[in-house]
């Protein structure tokens, strides 16, 4: 019996072990810069404010492959910043916390650079592969930077590259050599040739999961929200028509989304409430970050409220 | 003298801005999976070893230099009779400086000239019928083109790395700004001078704690503000004219400032995970960057092409994924300007 060689456009040097000659060096070159403008093109930072990871665009309307620990929540606004430092409003949508995986959306609308997904037979030992990110933050000069590298180890849910990453670097795309995604990059080890990716496979497998906005898994990625734990921070009794403010915490999500003590909460989220015991009930649903709708009546008039629950 | 190291223990800076890249839990995930044996993988001989005509190139005229038996820096060879070029900052104040170029060993090198802008040091040996360095045209390589430079190496035998270029080329401005290095007090019209801190250019030029700052350039500064305005927009590494005085006596100091970051030595994450760079790794005019493995012990040598030309000199290992290095285009005027000063 004897196998068939596969049909496709794979990489011809990845059938050696290692390249024979300079002739062979110099294809790993060609290709190499014949993807990166598209690949550079398709690769963002994401702005999460208190830091800043990669990603890269796998549609022409913006959606983004990155990772969980970059994304770290369901429904977080974040900002996409473009190679050329355009800044765009973004959303994250689902995401895996036992494989670090996730998904982003571009909210602004607009036809976006992207890059191909490598749907076919998984990446293997000693592909020669290319690395590109935002490494230590967004800086347009610069640009995204890349790295040339094989792949080194695999294993079920992580591939291993020896082309460096670092802080920054989180959720951006590992390529083949014709430019096609095969991994997001994830962490690193102490030494400098051990670097991790998160193969296409796990995205794959969850990819209708994750833009329905479903937090899959358990850490140790990204930590579940936990109901009930999210923290308003006002004092209330029941009264005529709602439920009055009788305190405000200092410094509370309350306090910084500008309620104030006598307003009268008629509704949350869509929920009438005329008992603490009601509003107990619907925030024991709802989870620290997630969206409050208050409708109050202050000083007679109607008026409209929107804050996010804080961290007990 | 021993050579300065960066020093792991230093403060970690908490920057605000933050860069995410989570640590190395997945060991134990890997264990006893399929691994790339190491000949094969980007440092390995089986990759580095193709590259076997542009290693017989580093071998000609990259240069080695030991403080006494200690590799400490590499260089580059610019004539036949013994100048070359390193980076500065790894060879201050070492005194048993020694050069090993090919199969040939030098015993004594003088440093002849410092380009502190650049950080780069022009050193002597005795020899003759070197091999100087061959030039490329230029450094404006698109990204992913194939690079070489020096890797370890032996007595006889010079071994290489290889990576490709990695960003666009761009000047790199000083780390958190250019200072001079001293703690001021402006105390009714007088600066005075309340700390000289350790390893800056004031405490070099010879700067002490309750000096006054009197004159910067030419221009007369009684206060902080004026005093910075009279720095604003210089680089580090930039040498500036300033007079103090001391008791009675005026004294006329040229300072070199310094990268504030680098002068405080503050360690974020990403430097953690870094290893060992180079501690003076930004306020360079213009470089290209690459993207091989380093360490600060592998900088100051020639950067080739494909075609075994010098496309620039590597000068500092900035962090665990990015090598800076001087473009041919800048390197061949500093290397000529640098020839010509040289005392007859």
């Amino acid at each position: 019996m004897c196998l068939l060689p596969l049909v496709g456009t794979a990489f011809p040097l990845n059938s050696k072990k290692a390249p024979e000659t300079q002739d062979d060096l110099l294809s790993v070159q060609e290709a190499l810069q014949k993807a990166l403008p598209q690949a550079s093109a398709a690769t963002v930072c994401i702005d999460l404010g208190e830091g800043t990871g990669s990603g890269v665009i796998i549609s022409p309307d913006g959606l983004i492959m990155t990772a969980a620990h970059v994304s770290t929540a369901v429904g977080k606004k974040v900002t996409v910043i473009m190679p050329d430092g355009k800044k765009l409003k973004a959303k994250t949508l689902g995401l895996r916390a036992d494989a670090d995986a996730a998904l982003v959306q571009i909210e602004d609308e607009g036809t976006y650079p992207f890059v191909e997904i490598n749907k076919g037979p998984a990446a293997e030992l000693g592909d020669w592969v290319f690395s590109v990110g935002h490494s230590g933050g967004f800086d347009k000069d610069r640009g995204a930077v890349v790295r040339l590298a094989r792949l080194v180890r695999m294993a079920n849910n992580t591939i291993q590259s020896d082309g460096t990453l670092i802080g920054g670097d989180s959720g951006g795309p590992l390529f083949d050599m014709e430019g096609r995604l095969i991994g997001i990059h994830s962490r690193v080890g102490p030494q400098l040739p051990v670097n991790m990716h998160v193969p296409m496979k796990v995205f794959i497998e969850s990819l209708e999961e994750m833009k329905a906005s479903e937090f899959i898994g358990e850490g140790p990625f990204a930590t579940a929200p936990e109901k009930g734990a999210g923290f308003f921070g006002v004092a209330t009794k029941g009264v005529e028509g709602g439920l009055e403010i009788t305190k405000v915490g200092r410094s509370s999500p309350a306090e910084k989304g500008g309620l104030k003590e006598g307003d009268v909460i008629q509704s949350l989220n869509g929920n009438k409430l005329a008992t603490r015991e009601e509003l107990k009930s619907v925030l024991a649903e709802l989870a620290p970050g997630d969206e409050l709708e208050l409708e109050i009546i202050r000083d007679g008039k109607e008026e409209k409220f929107t804050l996010n629950l804080g961290k007990k | 003298m021993e050579k300065k190291k960066n020093s792991h223990s230093t403060l970690v800076k908490n920057s605000g801005l933050g860069v995410l890249i989570a640590f190395s839990f997945s060991f134990s995930i890997l264990n006893g999976q399929q691994s790339l044996e190491t000949n094969y993988r980007m440092t390995g001989e089986a990759i580095t070893g193709m590259f076997e005509p542009q290693r017989e190139a580093i071998q000609k005229f990259s240069a080695v230099i030991y403080d006494g038996r200690d590799e400490i820096v590499y260089g580059v060879v610019i004539s036949e009779d013994g100048y070359l070029l390193t980076k500065a900052s790894e060879i201050e104040g070492v005194s048993g400086l020694n050069v090993r170029v090919d199969r040939q060993s030098f015993k004594k090198a003088e440093v002849v000239i410092v380009d502190p802008r650049w950080d780069v040091a022009l050193l002597k040996v005795d020899a003759k019928g070197l091999i100087p360095a061959d030039y490329a045209a230029s450094s404006d390589l698109t990204q992913g083109t194939w690079v070489i430079v020096n890797g370890a190496t032996s007595r006889t035998k010079r071994r290489i790395q290889v990576g490709v270029i990695s960003a666009n080329a761009r000047e790199i401005p000083p780390s958190g700004g250019a200072v001079l290095g001293v703690q001021l007090k402006g105390d009714d019209g007088k600066l005075v001078i309340e700390d000289v801190s350790e390893g800056s250019g004031a405490e070099k030029a010879g700067m002490e704690k309750g000096d006054l700052i009197i004159n910067v350039e030419g221009t007369k500064v009684g206060d902080i503000e004026e005093l910075m305005k009279e720095l604003e927009g210089k680089k580090a590494g930039t040498a500036v004219k300033i007079s103090v005085k001391r008791g009675d006596e005026v004294l006329e100091l040229d300072v070199t400032l310094s990268a504030r970051d680098e002068l405080f030595q503050q360690m974020d994450r990403n430097d953690m995970m870094s290893g060992d760079f180079s501690e003076r790794r930004s306020g360079f005019p213009r470089i290209i960057q690459h993207d091989i493995l380093g360490n600060s012990d592998t900088m100051g040598g020639p950067v080739l092409d494909f075609d075994g030309r010098v496309i620039g000199m590597n000068i500092a290992r900035a962090n665990r994924a990015e090598t800076f290095a001087i473009p041919v285009e800048e390197l061949k005027v500093l290397a000529d300007g640098m020839l010509a000063q040289v005392p007859k």
